[in-house]
């Protein structure tokens, strides 16, 4: 099952949470066993000064019966010389063991016997030594044999078993605490160490399985877009097939289309030389002049890349070329300049173009300069708002408004049908000499 | 009806006397006799031995010359009755109480009427023992319930009766207390002869680790007060105590103690010697602390002095020493224990159960009568 981005955030945080509930009761255990560390280990220091004291207490009584004894078999008071010490010291363990009973148990009466029965074994200890010390040596063996000292060293040993046994347990118990409470630092430790490492896999296995969905949706992207490039590369090539051999046949056909109107001028030419009659031969010359526009732009449409636009620049330059060539016989001394912008016009726009500019130059050398020279201008410029503007001018005889036109008026409804294809408007300045018609259209930029 | 009887420590306690003081010395200005003054070890008892023959001049009479009437004499009494009837014998008994004098002259009376057989628990064995001698020397069967002189010697063995308490003490402590134990010893200072039982219980408990002996006292006097006492004194500086070990009489005063300081359980053991009646009682209750007491079976014993009476009188080798073997009283035995006492002759009839009463040592009869026992005897002397 996919994870998803907040899925790894929430399980992320759950994981820090749980990672950080571990530690704070590893922390809270451990600060809580540390404090009954310190109450056990006052109490284990407690019960070893109280077993210590009983044990120095009682070690002392057994050294003083040891010199009592020595010196009631012996009578050499060398016997005596540590009893007086065993004497003091039983005395002073008997006040710190009273002390520090004091705190524990209900242990009154308990002390409070044990140091009757140390006072009286001592008074009995006292009195062999002073009665043998006095030469009363059968006073003395009688009190020796009568088992009171004995007696009063066994009921001693019952407390000072009593009270080192209890100090023992306390003691054993005290230490069992501590290996319980190792125990527990080491059970929370492993449990908490556990639940972080717990936290940690289960982090590293939700990124990292975050991280391979990762990477696997990206080597899918990747595998896709190689797919989707392998397919767009094949198609662009099948496009660019496609268009190359579409631009082939266009240019094949304008080929032929221009082909075809080189011959259809050239039937025209063979035809009008055929007629007798100049005026049917200046109508065929014309038309041939028209046929020769449009077939010029196929042929620059054969030879180019771009079949959709044509730079008037370079196609007029021809047109008017071939005009300045055909035209020749219409008028004589006629020159015919231009002076072109490199404008872009669509095809169908620009066979209308050429269409009126061979009708408004043939005009032109036909009837402006009746009478000899004269100059024809045809001039090209791109206007804002991607527009151009054609004009062709001459320095001739002018044109009157309203005034019949000259010839059969084809030439003019051609211009008029031809600026209606371009979206254009024909417009005629009056020049002091000469006329300007100005055809304004829009271009392809 | 059951019978209980008392112990022998007193008679024991005159016995040990002996021991310092040279008992033999008592007898030296007698030409007659002195028997074996010498202590020596006797061997086993050989029922297969020799006859001899048969006393000449006495009268197949038993004397008891009692030393007074407490319950473990009269058990003695029981026993020599029914062998006495058993075996077809006149029987009579006098009590001294506790009269040395009387009692010598109780003996010396069975002298002179010829009484083939005399038992005697001697009041003071320096004034008894030359009326026993008496005795042994007019051919006459002597037996003395511990010390000498005698022709069968009766004791009981400490030590054992020690490590039976003991053994029983710690096969409760490993089976119920788990290995684990407080135990108070009360001990008996005041007779220096019965130090070999404390030996033996200590010995029992010495190689379990988990046994503690937090009290090791005598208690002064060894009665049930004494007992009492000691044991409130321990309770003060041990709350806690599992078992507690000693004679019957200084274990019940222990009993009332715990039982005041609300400290007796039912899984402790308090264990006594003496088959003390009272401790039996407590005994039989089976649901207490008190868990057995170590007994001497007085009546089995005595049913076996009279019949070796007769069998001396009827020439036969009779031992020179026995002893009662102790056994320890529990709520499981206690009814064929009671059933033996009542029916002494039964148990000393069957070698089987007479074995776990009695064990006898040596031989004697009539014909090696000068080789009787005059040294305080023990089977446990080395």
């Amino acid at each position: 099952m996919p994870i998803s981005t907040r899925s790894v955030i929430v399980s992320s945080f759950a994981f820090l949470f749980v990672g950080l509930l571990a530690l704070l009761g590893i922390v809270l255990v451990t600060l809580w066993l540390n404090e009954r560390a310190q109450f056990y280990f006052d109490d284990v220091v407690e019960a070893r000064d109280t077993r210590s004291a009983a044990v120095e207490l009682r070690s002392a009584i057994q050294t003083a019966e040891s010199s009592q004894r020595g010196f009631m078999v012996t009578g050499n008071e060398i016997y005596l010389a540590p009893f007086d010490v065993a004497k003091t010291q039983a005395q002073r363990q008997m006040g710190i063991l009273k002390q520090l009973l004091s705190s524990y148990r209900a242990s009154d009466t308990a002390v409070e016997r044990l140091m009757a029965i140390n006072t009286a074994k001592f008074d009995e200890m006292d009195q062999t030594i002073t009665l043998k010390r006095a030469r009363h040596d059968d006073e003395a063996l009688a009190l020796f044999r009568s088992n009171k000292g004995k007696a009063l060293m066994d009921e001693a040993n019952i407390f000072f078993s009593g009270i080192i046994r209890s100090t023992d347990d306390r003691l054993t118990a005290g230490v069992a605490e501590q290996r319980e409470n190792a125990g527990w630092v080491r059970l929370v430790s492993a449990l908490g160490a556990l639940v972080i490492l717990a936290v940690v896999g289960g982090a590293w296995i939700v990124l990292s399985r975050y991280t391979q969905e990762l990477r696997a949706t990206r080597d899918e992207v990747t595998a896709l877009n190689t797919d989707l490039e392998k397919r767009v590369g094949a198609r662009t090539a099948d496009l660019v097939m496609a268009r190359d051999r579409a631009q082939l046949l266009l240019s094949e056909v304008n080929h032929r289309v221009a082909n075809s109107l080189a011959m259809v001028s050239s039937l025209v030419n063979l035809q009008s030389k055929s007629l007798t009659d100049e005026a049917a031969k200046r109508a065929l010359a014309e038309t041939q002049d028209r046929i020769f526009a449009v077939s010029l732009v196929h042929k620059r449409l054969y030879g180019s890349s771009d079949v959709g636009a044509v730079r008037l620049d370079e196609y007029l330059s021809g047109l008017l070329e071939h005009l300045k060539t055909s035209l020749r016989h219409d008028g004589q001394g006629v020159s015919l300049s231009y002076e072109l912008a490199p404008v872009l016009l669509k095809t169908d726009a620009s066979i209308n173009l050429g269409v009126v500019v061979t009708e408004l130059v043939t005009n032109a050398f036909k009837y402006a300069y009746p009478d000899g020279a004269g100059q024809v201008r045809v001039l090209l410029r791109e206007l804002p708002d991607g527009k151009a503007e054609l004009v062709v001018e001459d320095d001739g005889i002018g044109r009157v408004d309203g005034a019949p036109a000259k010839g059969t008026g084809l030439g003019s409804r051609i211009i008029t049908a031809m600026a209606s294809g371009l979206q254009a408007g024909i417009e005629y300045r009056q020049r002091n000499p000469g006329t300007a018609a100005a055809l304004t259209f829009p271009t392809v930029a | 009806m059951r019978r209980k009887f008392g112990t022998l420590p007193k008679l024991m306690g005159r016995a040990a006397l002996l021991l310092p003081l040279g008992f033999s010395a008592v007898a030296l200005a007698d030409d007659r006799p002195q028997g074996i003054t010498e202590p020596q070890i006797l061997a086993p008892f050989n029922p297969y031995a020799a006859s001899c023959m048969v006393p000449p001049g006495l009268d197949r009479s038993l004397g008891f010359a009692q030393d007074n009437n407490r319950q473990f004499i009269e058990g003695v009494g029981f026993g020599l009755a029914q062998a006495a009837k058993d075996r077809g014998l006149s029987y009579e008994a006098h009590s001294a109480n506790n009269d040395a004098v009387a009692q010598a002259a109780d003996i010396r009376s069975f002298v002179e009427r010829k009484f083939g057989a005399v038992i005697s628990p001697p009041v003071d064995v320096f004034q008894v023992a030359p009326a026993l001698q008496e005795v042994i020397w007019s051919g006459g069967y002597v037996a003395t319930v511990v010390p000498p002189p005698a022709t069968t010697i009766l004791n009981a063995p400490q030590y054992l009766t020690g490590k039976v308490l003991g053994d029983d003490a710690a096969a409760f402590i490993r089976d119920t207390l788990g290995g684990k134990a407080n135990v108070a010893l009360l001990t008996q200072d005041s007779l220096q002869f019965l130090t070999p039982r404390f030996v033996a219980i200590r010995d029992a408990l010495k190689d379990m680790p988990g046994v503690n002996i937090i009290a090791d006292i005598s208690p002064n006097p060894v009665s049930e007060d004494g007992g009492y006492a000691t044991m409130k004194i321990i309770l003060e500086a041990h709350p806690n105590v599992d078992v507690v070990l000693g004679a019957d009489a200084v274990v019940l005063g222990a009993l009332r103690a715990l039982r005041e300081a609300g400290r007796d359980r039912p899984d402790q053991y308090l264990g006594g010697i003496d088959g003390d009646p009272t401790a039996i009682f407590e005994i039989e209750k089976g649901d207490g602390p008190y868990k057995a007491s170590i007994a001497l079976s007085s009546p089995v014993f005595g049913y076996a002095l009279g019949n070796l009476a007769a069998d001396w009188l009827d020439g036969k080798s009779v031992p020179q020493a026995m002893d009662i073997l102790p056994v320890a009283l529990t709520k499981d035995n206690l009814k064929q224990y009671e059933a033996d006492q009542a029916d002494p002759g039964a148990v000393f009839n069957d070698p089987v159960r007479r074995d776990a009463y009695l064990r006898m040592y040596g031989n004697i009869c009539y014909d090696s009568r000068d080789r009787y026992l005059n040294f305080p005897w023990s089977s446990e002397a080395e």
